[in-house]
């Protein structure tokens, strides 16, 4: 004989109306798989734009297996009600192996697992990531290194997202590891991310979206919500703000003068171009808004100034970089011999005292060709074949030196003499790479076919370029898609006849070897313009003062001629200053786009009043060092897989608490549902700061929490407090009530359906949000003293354990020390013992 | 108060025939009256306290705590300041069952034989026959027990606790339920007899009126100036009707916990620095019997601690002896309970419960 409720609960009746679903598993089904294939679209989608970043598509198939496979393990473990973290383990493990097998199968063990030998694997694909990074803009080659790296970053941006989207059950808030992807080629792109990649992240997002809805609507969406009254105008208000944001924005950031606001590469607060490697970073250099790496030169040239950093000269394989021929250099101490005879008859010698301020590069910009330098920093190093100058452990950041150069006086009669057979240099220079595309041949033939001696072949070329039929243009070749270097490259350059410095001085540079004139490009500076300052310098009184920055950064080609040497050409129109021997023909008058060509040669006499009194160049310069910048992808995507980890971290209070909750209302056997249900409903209190204290009994409790959480019991929070009740009086009930579950009564009381529970505790949820203040609110969200009490226990487990352990062997000793004592005069302590159980008597008698 | 000292308040007859006591013996023996279901349960117990508050105004804490002890039966004491309604509570509970009703206003020269009863010898049938005393009786009013010698309070503990009288060797039983309802005054102790600590151990309760509070006193005022509002009660359940729900009360679960948390308490009364006298063991089988009945009148099957601890101060006040001590810093049995109240801890998840394989598989959520 039992007892009914004597004022059943309005949920108590609706549960009695359910027949119990059997063996119920909640989520299972397809929402997973579901929830996995939108997540693969999305980043998937996102990993699209990194097609600029990356050249061609090779490297897409790697991604595609990587995200497919971390994201189905994920839905198989999910579809087998594994738990939160267990999941998550999953996606890193099955990462692991995907990227084993992609990259690492040689060391490997079964093809997926990882042995010791792959670490070394590992370093070695990191290394040529790192050294792709360094040594290339964007679009890089995809090799296996930057292809693992990138496919580690988009399996850890499926873990984020899936970790977000259904364990957080924050589906919305999954768009965060979407655009960490998408900043990276935003950042690096100059056309940003691009809108079919955008439009396919897009669509992603709406299907986790989708799905999150679709299956688990008890999220942070209502299946109502879209019904309310005032949600159209809220979108509607919500969406204007997003506009004016977007165009206001823009005008607030300095330096984005182009373009709408999404898009990065205008703004780049980190404006790392001040390039390692000045060939490489030159684009980007150039369309920098800032003149950032800003160097001033004070010189006694008559003629613009040119400096040279490096030079390219190995014209094969996809990329073009600067050989530094580490082998061959030589320690940077006295004279620099350019190892061939000048036959000029004049020779003239320049002092240039230049102070490189925030450049930084290990290459010395300094003018052609240099003899001797003096007051650098750090240790130096000179390549015989090419004079550039290199720092071994240092780079040019802050240092200030003076170069004496000296430079032939050449004439266009001179040159045009010139023209014996080259010897005394290294074939490097006049080698024909092997892969030539057809349009260059063809171009090189026409243009400089029928000139007879290489002086005229050079001049054909050089007149080929600057004539109206190429402009000069930094954006073309980015929207053209062969923004870069490379042989492919200058066959686009050829077609489209747009492009900058790199492509003209490459495209002299091969077409003069394939007409037998050794060549190379030089690779630094344009002439810079006037500051209107003096700087004395030791032995030549005040020379007038240049500065040159990012925007000069410029590329020429240089061409051999035996008994002159190296003589640089200017085949880029509107850039620099092209040389009196290279100007026998009339130059097309090309518009003056930039504009900085103003002020390239010095007034005769420059103004003195500048500056008050120059001041004399520190001759030891101050300690060369520092780190040097490295801009490009490597560090994106490091530091994108740091974000998506710190918010892994971040998230990890959260993401075990709503893991816990998720397992407590979806329990395996529906007679564990009342008390796990209960143990949330206190973790909850903890949460906000309510804990039940020892003696409190769970209807004590639950008063306590209604009235100290909750509202008003009539008002918004009747359900929650409803909810309360309907929970306490169930747990009650399976806690104290009759163990055995056969009667209706106890049943029906004992056993509630589990989505009342559900509907339960996600009222309490809300309830609690609502009347909380914002800082608890947060803390119970984010950093839940329930979890954080656990994993304090857990962390002082140990210590607990060492200290009952001590006093456990105190004890221990102290026995032995006294049944040693009772060994020898045991009639004392037998004495003792009986006084000891009179006390205890008595003691019991009063008590 | 009525000067005589013995009234027989009901209609019916004071005297019980043999059968009536066969009867009760019977029941005892077995034949327990069938348990009343939940809805009617209820609705009983609602109507006992409708009518008693009725008449008392403002003291539904009482007169729901006196229908527990009916219902768990033990035995009640009354104990507050002369006119707080002591007496109109017992004679409103005895009003509102259709029983027999006793009422014995004890006087320092009330005899044992006038509560038991005597053997007088009938001329008629030359047998010496027995005259019932007022103890038998479904309730017996005991005014100002405190009053009485304390061989009249003996006789009258001997039947509270083991519901018989024993009269010249022959032993009668009383009739179930039976409840002795009794009234202490607490002041003007002088010439009486206070009931000593074992005595006292025989009542279930003690419950202490206190004041009705300034609405409700209007209200008496108000409604009962001309008339006793006694007079409007009739009976609203009969004695069966008692018998079944005592008899629902008693089939009222007490799980592993309650049980362990019943002990603890008692333990930690006997264990506390504070008191010189723990409760004692039958004191913690009434303290249950009262949760059981107290988890009845709440509509549930089963006892909460919740239970266990709204009824221990009534039950055990009366029952622990305070250290001279603590008392001197301002203890009474009162606060030294409600503090081992506060500190007692609840048993959660002891081993061995149903409740094991929800422990072992929350284990890792806990």
């Amino acid at each position: 004989m039992t007892m009914a409720p004597a004022r059943p609960s309005g949920i108590g009746n609706e549960a009695r109306n359910q027949p119990e679903p059997p063996a119920r598993r909640p989520q299972a089904g397809a929402y997973p798989w579901a929830m996995a294939l939108a997540i693969s679209v999305a980043v998937c989608g996102a990993a699209l734009s990194l097609n600029g970043v990356l050249r061609g598509w090779n490297w897409f198939w790697p991604v595609l297996t990587t995200v497919l496979t971390v994201s189905v393990a994920l839905a198989a473990l999910r579809s087998v009600r594994a738990q939160p973290l267990l999941v998550t383990a999953g996606g890193f493990i099955s990462l692991a192996a995907v990227l084993t097998l992609t990259f690492f199968r040689g060391s490997s063990f079964l093809w997926v697992i990882p042995t010791g030998a792959t670490l070394p694997d590992l370093d070695r694909l990191m290394r040529r990531a790192s050294e792709t990074v360094l040594s290339e803009t964007a679009p890089v080659a995809p090799n296996a290194g930057i292809v693992m790296v990138v496919c580690a970053v988009l399996g850890l941006a499926v873990i984020l997202v899936d970790a977000l989207a259904v364990p957080l059950r924050m589906p919305a808030a999954s768009g965060v590891g979407l655009l960490a992807l998408l900043v990276v080629p935003a950042m690096i792109k100059p056309q940003s991310v691009g809108v079919w990649s955008f439009a396919a992240t897009a669509a992603g997002y709406l299907l986790i979206l989708a799905c999150s809805q679709r299956f688990a609507p008890d999220g942070q969406l209502q299946s109502g919500a879209p019904r309310s009254p005032g949600l159209a105008r809220r979108a509607a208000l919500t969406g204007a703000a997003a506009m004016v944001a977007t165009l206001l924005l823009p005008l607030a950031i300095p330096g984005f003068d182009q373009g709408t606001f999404p898009q990065g590469s205008r703004l780049n607060p980190w404006g790392g171009a001040t390039g390692l490697n000045p060939m490489i970073t030159l684009g980007s250099s150039l369309r920098a808004p800032d003149g950032s790496g800003r160097i001033t030169y004070a010189t006694n040239s008559p003629t613009p100034l040119y400096l040279r950093s490096v030079t390219v000269d190995n014209f094969d394989g996809d990329s073009w970089g600067p050989d530094d021929r580490t082998a061959s250099r030589v320690p940077l101490d006295g004279r620099i011999d350019p190892g061939y005879a000048v036959l000029a008859d004049e020779q003239v010698r320049l002092v240039t005292a230049v102070d490189t301020g925030s450049f930084t590069s290990p290459y010395l910009p300094v003018p052609y060709a240099p003899e001797t330098i003096r007051g650098l920093g750090g240790e130096w190093t000179w390549d015989p074949a090419t004079l550039s100058i290199k720092g071994t452990d240092t780079t040019t950041r802050r240092q200030e030196y003076v170069v004496t150069s000296t430079e032939p006086k050449l004439s266009a009669a001179l040159l045009a003499q010139a023209s014996g057979p080259v010897r005394g240099i290294p074939d490097d220079f006049s080698r024909i790479p092997g892969n030539v595309p057809d349009i260059v041949k063809a171009t090189a033939k026409t243009v400089a076919g029928t000139a007879g001696t290489p002086y005229q072949k050079a001049m054909a070329l050089q007149r080929y370029l600057r004539s109206s039929e190429f402009t000069y243009s930094l954006q073309s070749p980015v929207q053209g898609g062969y923004d870069g270097n490379g042989l492919s490259v200058l066959a686009d350059f050829l077609q489209q006849k747009s492009g900058y410095c790199i492509h003209y001085a490459s495209a002299m540079a091969v077409m003069a070897r394939l007409e037998g004139i050794p060549s190379r490009i030089a690779v630094g500076y344009a002439p810079g313009r006037l500051t209107g300052a003096t700087i004395a310098v030791a032995g030549q009184g005040a020379l007038p003062e240049y500065e040159a920055d990012a925007r000069d950064a410029h590329a020429w080609p240089e061409l051999y001629f035996q008994g002159l040497g190296w003589v640089p050409f200017e085949p880029t129109p509107s850039r620099g200053v092209v040389p009196d021997y290279a100007t026998d023909a009339p130059v097309p008058a090309v518009p003056d786009t930039l504009g900085n060509n103003d002020g390239l040669v010095p007034d005769a006499a420059p103004a003195p009043s500048a500056t008050p009194s120059g001041t004399a160049l520190p001759v030891p310069g101050g300690t060369g060092g520092g780190e040097g910048g490295s801009a490009g992808v490597l560090p994106w995507l490091l530091g994108t897989a740091g974000v998506l980890g710190a918010l892994l971290l971040a998230a990890a209070p959260h993401l075990v608490r709503s893991g816990t909750r998720t397992r407590r209302l979806n329990p395996r056997s529906p007679g564990q549902s009342v008390p796990l249900a209960w143990n949330e409903l206190t973790d909850l209190g903890i949460d906000y700061g309510v804990r039940a204290a020892p003696s409190e009994t769970p209807r004590a409790y639950s008063a306590r929490f209604r009235q100290t959480l909750l509202g008003e019991p009539g008002g918004l929070d009747h359900e929650a407090h409803q909810a309360v009740a309907f929970l306490t009086s169930a747990f009650e009930h399976h806690r104290y009530g009759r163990p055995d579950n056969s009667s209706p009564a106890t049943s029906l009381r004992g056993h509630p359906a589990g989505q009342d529970i559900q509907a339960g505790v996600a009222a309490v949820v809300d309830s609690l949000r609502q009347n909380a203040t914002l800082p608890r609110r947060l803390r119970a969200e984010w950093l839940p003293p329930s979890v954080i009490r656990r994993l304090g226990l857990l962390l002082g487990l140990p210590f607990r354990a060492a200290g009952s352990g001590i006093r456990k062997a105190a004890r221990a000793a102290a026995h032995s020390r006294k049944s040693r004592a009772a060994a020898t005069s045991g009639a004392p302590v037998a004495g003792r013992r009986e006084a000891a159980a009179d006390d205890g008597v008595r003691g019991r008698g009063r008590g | 108060m009525e000067p005589h000292r013995r009234t027989a308040n009901n209609g019916s007859a004071p005297n019980l025939n043999l059968a009536g006591v066969a009867d009760a013996v019977s029941r005892l023996n077995g034949h327990r009256a069938a348990a009343m279901d939940p809805e009617s349960f209820h609705e009983a117990a609602q109507r006992i306290l409708t009518t008693v508050n009725t008449v008392i105004d403002g003291k539904s804490d009482a007169a729901k705590l006196a229908l527990t002890v009916l219902l768990a039966q033990g035995h009640l004491l009354l104990e507050d300041v002369p006119g707080v309604g002591k007496t109109l509570l017992a004679k409103t509970l005895a009003r509102t069952i259709d029983c027999t009703v006793n009422r014995i206003q004890f006087t320092p020269d009330l005899l044992p034989s006038d509560v038991t009863g005597v053997s007088i010898y009938n001329q008629a049938s030359r047998l010496f026959e027995f005259r019932p005393g007022a103890v038998f009786a479904n309730i017996v009013i005991g005014d100002e027990i405190n009053r009485a010698s304390a061989k009249t309070q003996s006789a009258l503990l001997e039947c509270m606790e083991e519901h018989q009288v024993t009269v010249d060797g022959n032993t009668y039983k009383l009739d179930e339920p039976f409840m002795v309802v009794a009234t202490q005054n607490p002041i003007e102790m002088e010439g009486t007899y206070p009931l000593p600590e074992a005595q006292r151990d025989r009542f279930m309760a003690r419950i202490s009126m206190g004041y009705p509070d300034k609405e409700a006193e209007i209200e008496m005022l108000e409604t009962h100036q001309a008339v006793s509002p006694l007079a409007a009660v009739s009976p609203v359940v009969t004695a069966s009707d008692v018998a079944a729900m005592t008899t629902t009360v008693q089939q009222v679960f007490v799980s592993e916990a309650v049980k362990e948390y019943t002990v603890s308490l008692g333990r930690a009364t006997r264990e506390s620095p504070l008191l010189r006298l723990g409760a004692s063991p039958r004191s913690m089988l009434q303290l249950l019997r009262a949760a059981k009945a107290t988890a009845a009148l709440d509509g549930r099957d089963f006892v909460l601690p919740d239970d266990v601890a709204g009824v221990a101060e009534a039950v055990l006040a009366h029952r622990i002896i305070v250290e001279r001590k603590a008392a001197g810093a301002g203890e009474n049995p009162h606060s030294v309970l409600q503090g081992i109240l506060s500190r007692l801890p609840v048993p959660q998840a002891p081993p061995g419960q149903a409740t094991r394989p929800a422990a072992a598989a929350g284990g890792r959520n806990r």
